[in-house]
C-alpha cells in the first residue's frame, strides 16, 4: 500500500470577511471603462496619430446616433423573436400533432446559415428599381437580425415546458389550473430561464450580423443603413484601421454593458425558476456550486494581504463562472434528448416538414423572379446553363476542407483550456474574464482588422494564395471557438459534487482523472458545442471567403457573393438558391450523419439527473 | 498497526480505550457569507477506537462536513484530524469512504468503478482486477461486472459502493448516510449486510463511522452515538450502546436508548 500523505500540522487562522460590496453597476462601469482604456492604448500605440483619422472621420459625431439605430434594431428583432419563440415553443410543446411537422421544420431552418438569408432578403426589400428603397432597406436589416435571433429561444421554451416535472402537471390539473392560468402560473415561469439563457445566445447571434447588414452591396456599390456596423465596415473600407477599431471598441463596450445590465441580472434570477431536477441532495458543505468551493478553497491557500487584494475580484469571478455555467451549457441533457425525439416523429411529419421547407423555398424564388416576369421554370433552365452540379460539389468540399481544419483547431485549444480551467482555480480566475471579453466582440467584427492585416499587404505577391487561405480559417476560427470553449468549460464545471469527492477520496488525480473523469464528462458538451460551432462556422463561411474580386479563395461562400452580383437578375437569383441549398443540404447531411450518430453514443455519458 | 485477525471478534464488540485510530482534535467549520459567516460546528473533540460509531444530529449540523474532514475531503477552520497520530491532510487509501449519492461514474462498469479505488495504490495491474471481481462478489454482484451503473437499481448500486470502499482493505471506513437513497426494505437488507461484513474477521476494517439523521438505524447498528445539536452544533451526548448483537429492533432497550439520544437532540 501507498504510504500516507501526511503534513506538519496545517495553521488556520479565523477568516474576516469585510465584505465591502460595491454596487453591481458600479463594477460593471469600472471594468467597462478598463476594458475600453486598454483598447485604446492599444490603439495608440498600434496606429501612431490614429486619433487624428477618427476625429477627421466625417461620420464620428454621428456614433451616438448610430449606436440608437443599431439598438433599436436589435430591440425590435429580439422582440419579434421573442414573440415567435414563445408562439412556435408553445405551439410545438402543447400539441403532440403539431410538433410532428414543426420541431423536424424548426430543426431544418435552424440549420439553414443565416447569412445564406442575406442576399435573398435585400434583393426582395431592396426592390427591382434603380435606388434603394429606405424604408425596405431597415426592414430588411431587422429580418436579417430576426433570422440570428429566432431559432435557439424557441428551443429554449420546447426545453423548458418539456423540463415541467410530471408531478406539477399532474398537480396544476388536479387544482383545476387549466388554458390561460396554466399557461401564465406553470409554462412562463418554467420557460423563464430557457428563455433568458438562450435569449443572451440570440442577442449575441444578433450582434453577429450588425457589421454585416448594415453595409450591403447594391448595384456595385454598397448603401449604409446607418449603424455601427456600417461605420466599421466603411472606416475598413477606407482602410482607416483607427476608426475601425475606434467603432469595433464603441460596439464591444456596448455590448459587454448590455451583457453586464441586463442579461447578467436576469440569468442570475432566472436561477430562481429553476426546477430542482437531481434527486440527490448536495452536501450541507457546499451549498454554492463546486466552482464557487473551488474558488474559495484556492482562496484559502492565499496569504492574508494577498487575499484581501483578491477579495474585490473574487464575487466578479465567481459571478461570472456561475453565468458561464448556466448560460453556456444550456440544459444539456434536454438537447441531447433532442435528436432522439425527431427520429421518434412519425414520416409524414417529417415529409411534411420537408415540403413546407422547400414550399417556401420556391415562394422566395417566384417572390424574387416575378417582378422580373420571369418563371421558376424558366429561371432553372438559366441555372443548368451556367452551372454543374459537379462544381457544386467541388465548391462544397473546397469550404468543407476549410471549415475542418479550423473546427480541429479549435477543439484543440479550447479543450486544453476548459481543461487546464478546471484544473487550476487561478487559471480560470485570469481566463475566465478575458474569455467573456473575448466572446462578446462579434467576429464579424474583425473582419476587416483580419483583412487589413493578413489580405491589403500581400496583394500583388505570389503569396496572396496562402494569406487568403489563412485569413479564411482564422476568419472561421472567430466563427466557431466560442460555442466549444464554453460547453467544455461549463461541462468540466458541472461534474457533480459526490463525483468529484469519490475522486479524491480514491485518489484519482493527474492525467488520470482527465483521461477518465474530464473528458469523458465534457463529451455531450464538445458535441453539442461542436453543433453549435459548426453552425457558426457555416455562418462565418460566407464572410470569410470573398473579399474582393480580386482577393478571394474558391468555396461555397464566395459562389455566394459572386452570384448576388451577377449583373443577370434571374440568373443571380437561381444560383443564390442553389448555393443555399447546397449549404443546407451539407449541414442536414453532416448534422444526421455525424453529430447526431455521436449525440446518441453520448447518453453513458450523462451524470444521472 | 492493525491487530492480528484472529482477535478482531472480541474487539469489536467491546469498544476499549486504546491508541486511537482517529482523533478528532477542536475542529470548527465556518463558511463565510455575504456580510456574516456562517459557524456549521464548533469545539468538536473525539477519538476514534476500533469501533463502530456513528454520527446523529439535525440535518445542517454539519455531520457530512465532518466526515469529509476526517477524510481530508475538507479542511477545517480550525484544528486537525489525527490518523494513527499524523495530520490528515489528503484522502488516504487506508480510509474508505461510501457515499450517499453513491457516486460511480456513469461511464465506467461495475468492475471500472471499484478498480478505480485500486488505480492510485501500488497493487499491481492484474492483481487489481482479481480484488476488484473478488469484492464485486463479496457484496452479491457476481455477473453484473459489466454493467453500467444506470442499469443497476438504487441498492445496487450502494453495493458497488461498500465493494468500492471494501477493496482497499482499508482499517477505517466512512458512511455518509449510507441508506437514505434506498427504499427502506433495501436499506434493512444492506444494513445487515455491513454489520454481517464489518464483524466477518475476513476484512481487515475494523473501524466504521457512519453519518445519518436516523437514530434508529444509528442504535441498531453503532457501539457507540456521538450526538450533534442544532447548528452551531456541539457535541451534546456521547453513548455506547452495549446491546448484545445481534440486536432485535423490537428490543425496549432499543427505544430507551433512541429517547434518550432524540431528547438530546431537540
Amino acid at each position: 500500500m501507498c504510504p500516507l500523505r501526511l503534513s506538519s500540522p496545517s495553521f488556520r487562522q479565523p477568516r474576516f470577511w469585510a465584505r465591502g460590496s460595491k454596487p453591481h453597476i458600479i463594477r460593471t462601469i469600472e471594468g467597462a471603462v478598463i476594458v475600453t482604456a486598454i483598447f485604446l492604448l492599444l490603439v495608440e500605440v498600434v496606429v501612431n496619430g490614429g486619433l487624428n483619422s477618427i476625429i477627421k472621420n466625417g461620420l464620428t459625431p454621428e456614433l451616438p446616433l448610430f449606436a440608437v439605430f443599431t439598438l433599436g434594431r436589435m430591440t425590435i428583432a429580439y422582440g419579434l423573436a421573442l414573440a415567435f419563440a414563445l408562439s412556435y415553443g408553445i405551439a410545438t410543446a402543447m400539441s403532440h400533432r403539431a410538433s410532428h411537422v414543426l420541431l423536424p421544420l424548426l430543426d431544418i431552418f435552424q440549420s439553414v446559415p443565416v447569412l445564406g438569408y442575406l442576399p435573398i432578403v435585400f434583393a426582395i426589400f431592396l426592390g427591382s428599381g434603380p435606388d434603394a428603397n429606405p424604408f425596405g432597406l431597415q426592414i430588411a436589416a431587422i429580418i436579417l437580425i430576426f433570422t440570428a435571433m429566432a431559432w435557439s429561444p424557441t428551443f429554449g421554451v420546447i426545453a423548458g415546458i418539456n423540463a415541467i416535472p410530471a408531478d406539477i402537471k399532474e398537480a396544476s390539473r388536479a387544482y383545476g389550473l387549466n388554458g390561460v392560468r396554466y399557461l401564465r402560473q406553470i409554462v412562463l415561469p418554467a420557460v423563464y430561464p430557457e428563455l433568458i439563457w438562450t435569449s443572451i445566445l440570440a442577442w449575441g447571434s444578433g450582434w453577429y450580423l450588425i457589421p454585416i447588414e448594415e453595409y450591403v452591396p447594391f448595384r456595385g456599390s454598397p448603401i449604409s443603413a446607418g449603424g455601427l456596423g456600417s461605420y466599421i465596415a466603411q472606416a475598413s473600407r477606407n482602410s482607416d484601421i483607427a476608426s475601425a477599431l475606434f467603432g469595433l471598441i464603441i460596439l464591444v463596450g456596448i455590448i459587454y454593458a448590455i451583457d453586464q445590465l441586463v442579461w447578467r441580472p436576469l440569468g442570475v434570477k432566472a436561477e430562481k425558476y429553476k426546477y430542482e431536477s437531481t434527486a440527490a441532495p448536495r452536501t450541507t458543505a457546499t451549498p454554492r456550486s463546486g466552482v464557487s468551493e473551488g474558488v474559495r478553497k484556492a482562496e484559502d491557500r492565499i496569504v492574508a494581504p494577498v487575499r484581501t487584494f483578491y477579495k474585490s475580484q473574487r464575487s466578479i469571478v465567481t459571478r461570472a463562472l456561475e453565468v458561464v455555467r448556466v448560460t453556456k451549457l444550456l440544459h444539456a441533457t434536454e438537447r441531447l434528448k433532442f435528436p432522439e425525439r425527431i427520429s421518434r416523429i412519425p414520416f409524414w411529419g417529417r415529409l411534411l416538414s420537408y415540403a413546407i421547407f422547400l414550399g417556401l423555398v420556391a415562394f422566395g424564388l417566384e417572390l424574387l423572379v416575378a417582378p422580373r416576369s420571369e418563371s421558376i421554370l424558366n429561371a432553372l433552365t438559366v441555372l443548368a446553363a451556367n452551372v454543374t452540379a459537379f462544381q457544386l460539389v467541388g465548391l462544397t468540399l473546397f469550404s468543407l476542407s476549410r471549415l475542418v481544419t479550423a473546427y480541429l483547431i479549435a477543439l484543440g485549444w479550447t479543450l486544453a483550456a476548459g481543461i487546464l480551467i478546471a484544473r487550476s482555480q487561478r487559471f480560470s480566475r485570469w481566463l475566465v474574464p478575458i474569455f467573456d471579453i473575448g466572446q462578446s466582440i462579434p467576429a464579424t467584427a474583425l473582419f476587416p482588422l483580419v483583412v487589413i492585416i493578413l489580405v491589403d499587404p500581400f496583394r500583388n505577391t505570389p503569396y496572396l494564395g496562402v494569406t487568403l487561405n489563412f485569413a479564411s480559417i482564422i476568419l472561421l476560427l472567430t466563427g466557431m471557438q466560442w460555442y466549444l470553449l464554453f460547453n467544455i468549460v461549463g461541462a468540466v464545471n458541472s461534474v457533480p459534487n459526490d463525483i468529484t469527492e469519490a475522486t479524491k477520496a480514491y485518489r484519482v488525480s493527474g492525467g488520470r482523472y482527465m483521461k477518465q473523469i474530464l473528458i469523458p464528462a465534457a463529451f455531450p458538451a464538445i458535441l453539442i458545442g461542436s453543433i453549435q460551432a459548426w453552425g457558426g462556422g457555416w455562418n462565418a463561411l460566407i464572410v470569410s471567403e470573398y473579399i474582393d474580386p480580386k482577393a478571394n479563395v474558391p468555396g461555397l461562400g464566395s459562389f455566394l457573393v459572386e452570384a448576388s452580383n451577377l449583373p443577370n437578375v434571374l440568373l443571380s437569383s437561381v444560383e443564390i438558391f442553389a448555393a443555399l441549398l447546397a449549404m443546407t443540404a451539407t449541414v442536414l447531411a453532416i448534422n444526421r450523419l455525424v453529430w447526431r450518430r455521436l449525440l446518441r453514443r453520448a447518453d453513458r455519458y450523462k451524470f444521472e439527473a | 498497526m492493525s491487530q492480528p485477525s484472529e482477535l478482531l471478534p472480541d474487539i469489536k464488540n467491546v469498544s476499549r480505550p486504546g491508541d486511537p485510530l482517529l482523533e478528532i482534535k477542536d475542529i470548527s467549520k465556518v463558511y463565510p457569507g455575504e456580510g456574516k459567516s456562517t459557524t456549521v460546528f464548533d469545539d468538536i473533540n473525539f477519538n476514534v477506537y476500533k469501533e463502530f460509531l456513528c454520527i446523529v444530529g439535525p440535518s445542517g449540523c454539519g455531520k457530512s462536513t465532518l466526515l469529509r474532514i476526517i477524510d481530508g475531503l475538507d479542511s477545517p477552520t480550525t484544528g486537525q484530524v489525527l490518523f494513527h497520530g499524523q495530520p490528515v491532510i489528503a484522502p488516504s487509501p487506508k480510509i474508505g469512504v461510501i457515499f450517499q449519492t453513491f457516486a460511480l461514474i456513469p461511464w465506467k462498469t461495475v468492475l471500472g468503478n471499484v478498480e478505480m479505488a485500486l488505480q492510485a495504490t501500488t497493487v499491481p495491474k492484474d492483481e487489481q482486477v482479481k480484488i476488484a471481481k473478488k469484492y464485486i462478489q463479496d457484496v452479491g454482484l457476481e455477473g453484473f461486472e459489466t454493467a453500467y451503473p444506470k442499469e443497476l437499481s438504487g441498492g445496487m448500486k450502494q453495493r458497488v459502493g461498500i465493494a468500492r470502499a471494501l477493496a482497499l482493505q482499508p482499517e477505517v471506513l466512512l458512511m455518509d448516510e449510507p441508506f437514505s437513497s434506498l427504499d427502506a426494505l433495501t436499506a434493512e437488507n444492506l444494513r445487515q449486510e455491513v454489520l454481517e461484513i464489518w464483524r466477518d474477521p475476513v476484512y481487515a476494517t475494523n473501524c466504521v463511522v457512519m453519518v445519518t439523521h436516523n437514530v434508529q438505524e444509528a442504535v441498531y447498528m453503532a457501539d457507540r452515538v456521538i450526538v450533534l445539536n442544532h447548528r452551531p452544533a456541539k457535541i451534546v451526548d456521547d453513548v455506547q450502546i452495549t446491546l448484545e448483537r445481534p440486536r432485535n429492533q423490537r428490543d425496549p432497550a432499543m427505544f430507551d436508548y433512541s429517547d434518550r439520544i432524540i431528547s438530546k437532540i431537540s
